[in-house]
């Protein structure tokens, strides 16, 4: 295990450092900086040029490079060339705010669609598993944000309702803060829940389908207590990999439906900030979403391995 | 042709996949013979009508037919997706097939890339490359296959080695033939179909990513009817217009359903 | 003194009759001298204001930064006004009016502009205003070393002197009798000396305010809210009437409209006028509507391929139905424009019918481009920036507008920052743009049109005989002879159209009814919310 885990952490070390490569060459590949947002329409090219030697834009690309990765290695993501306020506090914040969406979107989801899956699966063919089917099949095809839209009108059209505009953290106020999130929330669960559900459904089948499986119910032993003690436990290691990936779509949708809501996310704060050239917050925002991306992808390989005895050696 | 109807007939979620995309495919073909108007002509003086018998689907914000915006958008974004799609899977198949087939440091060089693309969520990959390169359909088509090239480089490169664990493959290789010959002759016949199940899978995939980066506003460029784009001008007229979102909506629902019961129709097949 | 209590009375007497004769006449006043009329600061007051509450407004776009000196942008401007004051003011019409100078006097040559100033101002920092910090600031700002956005605005100080801790005089190497205007912007803020030498200065002003103004910044949180507190030591003691204003940061139209339309936020105000059209009918909502100093154009880059003929221009001109496209962009929501935004047209605009490329006419318009040698049209770029909401309607109608003649366009969107980019090098290509001016026509003109160097000359128009009557006009100092100067000038712009000035969009403010008092100044800045009370 440690072995694996070492071995597993030098190759996401690895992706990560050509990843921030990526990421850096991407950012400069951006025609202009942000002095041609600072300045607007009237500036002069003295000032232009003061202010690019008062970002470090004057220097070559690789020193750039360097100079901003050595700093993050000791973990300092440099400040906003906009506000002047430290990158991993604006960062930090917004991921706070797509990370709660995305963990309640998850365990919503979750908590939905593995029931919604069980049944389905136990009771393949039948009536209802048609029925959840038809639901998992319309909601997979639903673009999220689309769902957003007619949420938000149906609840501003037909309830006269629209949620707070500013956003409050669970910890500041939490009763606000999940009346804010409601709409984001629903928008994006249904399409979690089908996923779950189908790939639950799925899993109960082929589970169903073994011989031992079989011969318990030959034996008369009730279908609860096999579905619980052995179909269960078979396909948690699947839907641990499955949490994974979810969690990270959950994000990328997430992005997309901040602004429509005015969430302080991740979303808003990259577009915003790429649209601005404040490359060091576009830098900080992508380096966070990969840390993110590959911790969760090491941690479902480890789960894995720690749940699956076969894999153990 | 019996067997496939009879196929069909045991197999209704293949049925109304092929049925429905079939429509939609001779809608995308030849839009000029379903929309009754142009679809990027403006009349400000017919704004955010309702549906009506003149307008199915109703006007959008300058005025334009909502039901030819529908009809003429097919085309465009299924295009993009399926052409963007199309690209990805040639290079990633073939990449993945020939380090599947060579391994060693060809393998580790192409999956360590491959592993840097899969590390970004693809929205955001979707997001950095139309948000730098500039929002059009060529950067568009690039984004899109860039983001999916990694799961066809990976179905292709397994698909690769399992038949290169076969004996006639190690024959092959024993009786001299040639590289060239033996991924050509022997592995591609066999990766293909792989790919194949994956274009379907991603399909759905694809076209949400293809219309939530138009819904951005990172898209085509007007005036161009693509669904995303459509939804994006629309989002600000939803509460008093629902119309302008509703329907290029239920195209972009209606079509990821027809390629989803494909997908799943072909799976139960076995 | 005597002068200006008459004018006092005057307008108290006569009210609104009052305006159109002090157009007339606030120039000459204004090159003479002037003395503190603090009743007609941040618009007119109201006695029955009732003090207190907390406003909550609704804004499409958030500040960037509130570092005033070296961020530009609308959005800024919008709210730095009531934390920051400069030395001048410029009411609805255009009048300057002093703000922190008590008076001014004026040299006759209109070079030397000296200013006495008020007493009992402190800074938010609780520092008393003198003479030093306006030098400093001014200074400061005009040193183009220090990345300022403002010091080609200041490129013709040639000297700030304070003279007596209540006294500075500002020295020019050319005459200008905009000066005044020129000081009413942000730009021109004044704040307590040395402020930027300190460490982390300019991160500092997104935590705090350094200004004089009646608000103090509390709080701002990027991509959700910022809120601003009344400041207890402002100097005219009577005001602010309110004790906060929230401003929210909603980035979506459709958010914006159900937050207003739910009592989420007291006012909003809408980017796009059309927006007020959803809300009609919705109780407990008021729309202002009024005029503003905005124009939206269509530029057209001189070197960019066929443009660089003058026939080509004017064929475009001639193919534009500004009224369609402000049909189609803001649902009429505005003023069709010749050469000039709507809030200075009376004053100093040349009535549409006499200039040249008001009406379409397509005919003359094909006959100019087949002159130019394209009797086959054209193909252009139509160049529009994303986030601007009006551009893409306006964009698709010009297109059909232009077909007609010939023109074929393509249209491209950019965002602001390669946009931008591409103006500043003066390749902005055939595109729409979307600016605005304090209420000067120097300020409006010289730096778009005049030749380089003086000018910047963003559409390579290098037109000599424009630089000469933009040179007059700066320098003449009668408003008569200076009207009839830009009118010249005008009428060249409209003949040889480097630029399509379309229309200006009207300022459209949706305000609950506890909202009162509240005027929009033409130049869309927050000025009104000084004197904005909540009656709840």
């Amino acid at each position: 295990m440690a072995r694996f885990l070492l071995w597993r952490s030098a190759a996401a070390l690895v992706t990560m450092l050509l990843a921030s490569i990526v990421v850096f060459a991407m950012v400069r590949a951006v025609p202009g900086d942000i002095v041609e947002t600072m300045m607007g329409q009237m500036g002069s090219s003295e000032g232009e040029a003061a202010l690019r030697r008062f970002f470090g834009l004057d220097q070559p690309v690789h020193v750039q490079y360097l100079d901003w990765l050595g700093r993050v290695v000791t973990g300092d993501f440099g400040t906003s060339w906009r506000q002047g306020s430290p990158v991993a506090t604006l960062v930090l914040n917004a991921f706070a705010v797509s990370f709660q969406l995305a963990f309640l979107v998850l365990v919503l989801s979750s908590l939905v669609g593995v029931p919604l899956g069980l049944v389905a699966g136990y009771r393949a063919g039948g009536a209802l598993d048609t029925a959840i089917q038809a639901f998992n099949v319309l909601f997979l095809a639903t673009p999220v944000f689309w769902l957003a839209l007619m949420l938000l009108f149906g609840a501003s059209t037909f309830l006269h309702w629209s949620p707070p505009t500013i956003y409050m953290g669970p910890l500041r106020a939490l009763g606000q803060n999940l009346v804010i999130l409601l709409l984001p929330m629903l928008s994006l669960a249904f399409l979690q829940i089908a996923a779950y559900a189908q790939f639950v459904r799925q899993h109960v089948i082929e589970a169903m389908r073994q011989d031992y499986v079989r011969a318990l119910r030959a034996r008369g032993v009730p279908s609860a207590a096999i579905l619980r003690r052995h179909v269960l436990r078979n396909i948690l290691v699947p839907l641990i990999t499955f949490m994974g990936l979810i969690f990270i779509q959950i994000l990328g949708g997430v992005v997309v439906i901040e602004s429509l809501f005015g969430l302080p996310g991740l979303g808003r704060l990259l577009v915003n900030a790429l649209y601005a050239r404040d490359f060091p917050v576009v830098q900080g925002a992508l380096v966070m979403v990969l840390i993110s991306a590959i911790l969760i992808n090491l941690l479902v390989d480890v789960a894995y391995r720690a749940i699956d005895p076969r894999l153990r050696t | 042709m019996s067997a496939a109807l009879i196929r069909l007939r045991r197999n209704p979620a293949l049925a109304i996949g092929s049925v429905l995309a079939l429509c939609i495919a001779v809608v995308a073909l030849f839009p000029g013979l379903f929309a009754p108007r142009s679809p990027v002509a403006i009349d400000m003086g017919r704004a955010l009508q309702p549906p009506s018998a003149a307008f199915w689907f109703g006007t959008d914000h300058v005025g334009r037919d909502i039901f030819s915006r529908v009809v003429h958008g097919a085309r465009v974004t299924l295009g993009i997706v399926g052409g963007s799609l199309a690209l990805s899977a040639l290079i990633g198949g073939l990449s993945g097939m020939v380090a599947g087939y060579l391994r060693g440091l060809t393998d580790l060089v192409s999956g360590q890339f491959i592993a840097v693309i899969l590390s970004f969520p693809p929205i955001f990959l979707g997001v950095m490359i139309t948000g730098i390169l500039g929002s059009n359909v060529a950067n568009l088509v690039l984004a899109l296959a860039v983001v999916y090239l990694p799961l066809f480089f990976r179905a292709a490169r397994s698909a690769a080695m399992v038949e290169c664990a076969r004996p006639y493959v190690e024959a092959a290789q024993v009786l001299g033939l040639g590289d060239g010959r033996v991924v050509f002759r022997h592995l591609l016949p066999n990766v293909v179909p792989a790919i194949l199940t994956q274009y379907i899978i991603l399909f759905p995939l694809a076209l949400q990513i293809q219309a939530a980066l138009g819904f951005l506003g990172l898209g085509v460029q007007p005036p161009t009817p693509d669904w995303g784009a459509s939804l994006q001008e629309s989002k600000d007229y939803v509460l008093f217009a629902s119309w302008t979102a509703i329907f290029p909506g239920l195209a972009l629902i209606v079509s990821s359903l027809a390629v989803i019961l494909i997908g799943r129709g072909l799976q139960s097949r076995d | 003194m005597k002068d200006n209590l008459t004018i006092d009375r005057r307008r108290l007497l006569q009210g609104a009759a009052a305006v159109p004769l002090l157009s007339l006449f606030g120039v000459p006043l204004m090159a003479t001298g002037a003395r503190a009329d603090d009743a007609m600061l941040y618009g007119a007051g109201d006695p029955a204001a009732k003090r207190g509450g907390t406003l909550t407004v609704g804004s499409l776009i958030e500040p960037p930064s509130f570092d005033i000196y070296h961020q530009a942008g609308e959005a800024v401007n919008f709210v730095a006004p009531l934390m920051y004051q400069t030395l001048v003011y410029a009411d609805h019409d255009g009048n300057p009016h002093p703000l922190l100078a008590e008076s001014w006097e004026v040299s006759d040559d209109v070079t030397v502009y000296t200013f006495r100033l008020r007493e009992g101002v402190t800074f938010h920092t609780g520092q008393p205003l003198e003479a030093a910090d306006v030098k400093y600031s001014l200074d400061y700002m005009r040193d183009p070393e220090n990345g300022t956005i403002g010091a080609l605005d200041f490129a013709d100080v040639a000297g700030v002197e304070a003279v007596d801790p209540r006294t500075v005089r500002v020295t020019l190497s050319k005459p200008n009798s905009a000066f005044l205007i020129t000081l009413t912007h942000r730009n021109a803020s004044v704040i307590p000396r040395d402020w930027f030498a300190g460490e982390g200065a300019r991160a500092a002003l997104n935590r705090q305010s350094v200004g004089t103004g009646p608000f103090k910044l509390a709080e701002f949180v990027q991509n959700s809210y910022m809120r601003l507190e009344r400041n207890p030591d402002y100097w005219q003691p009577e005001l602010p009437y309110l004790d906060e204003i929230v401003v929210n940061f909603i980035p979506n139209s459709a958010g914006m409209l159900v937050a207003v339309r739910n009592g989420r936020v007291d006012m909003a105000v809408l980017v796009r006028p059309q927006d007020a059209e959803q809300l009609e009918g919705v109780g407990n909502l008021t729309v202002q509507r009024s005029r503003s100093l905005n124009q939206k154009s269509l530029d057209l880059d001189s070197t960019y391929g066929p443009l660089s003929d003058e026939r080509v221009r004017k064929a475009i001109a001639l193919l534009v139905d500004k009224e369609a496209v402000m049909q189609a962009a803001i649902s009429g929501y505005g003023q069709v424009l010749g050469t000039m935004v709507p809030g200075m047209q009376e004053r100093w605009g040349v009535p549409l019918d006499e200039l040249a490329t008001q009406k379409v006419d397509v005919e003359q318009a094909k006959a100019l481009l087949a002159e130019a040698g394209h009797p086959d049209g054209i193909d252009l770029e139509l160049r529009t920036i994303i986030g601007y909401d009006w551009m893409e309607p306006a964009a698709l109608a010009l297109v059909q507008q232009l077909a007609q003649g010939g023109v074929r366009a393509q249209i491209q969107r950019l965002d602001l920052g390669t946009w931008l980019q591409n103006f500043r090098a003066r390749q902005m290509g055939f595109t729409l743009n979307d600016w605005g001016t304090p209420p000067d026509p120097n300020i409006l003109y010289y730096r778009h049109f005049h030749q380089r160097p003086e000018g910047a000359d963003f559409r390579n128009w290098d037109n000599a005989e424009a630089s000469r009557l933009l040179d007059a006009g700066r320098q003449a100092k009668a408003f008569e002879e200076r009207k009839a100067i830009y009118a010249e000038f005008q009428k060249l712009l409209s003949e040889s159209a480097p630029t399509v000035m379309m229309f200006g969009a009207d300022h459209i403010v949706v305000v609950s009814d506890a909202v009162k008092n509240h005027a929009m100044h033409p130049i869309g800045w927050h000025f009104g919310l000084v004197k904005t009370w909540l009656d709840r």
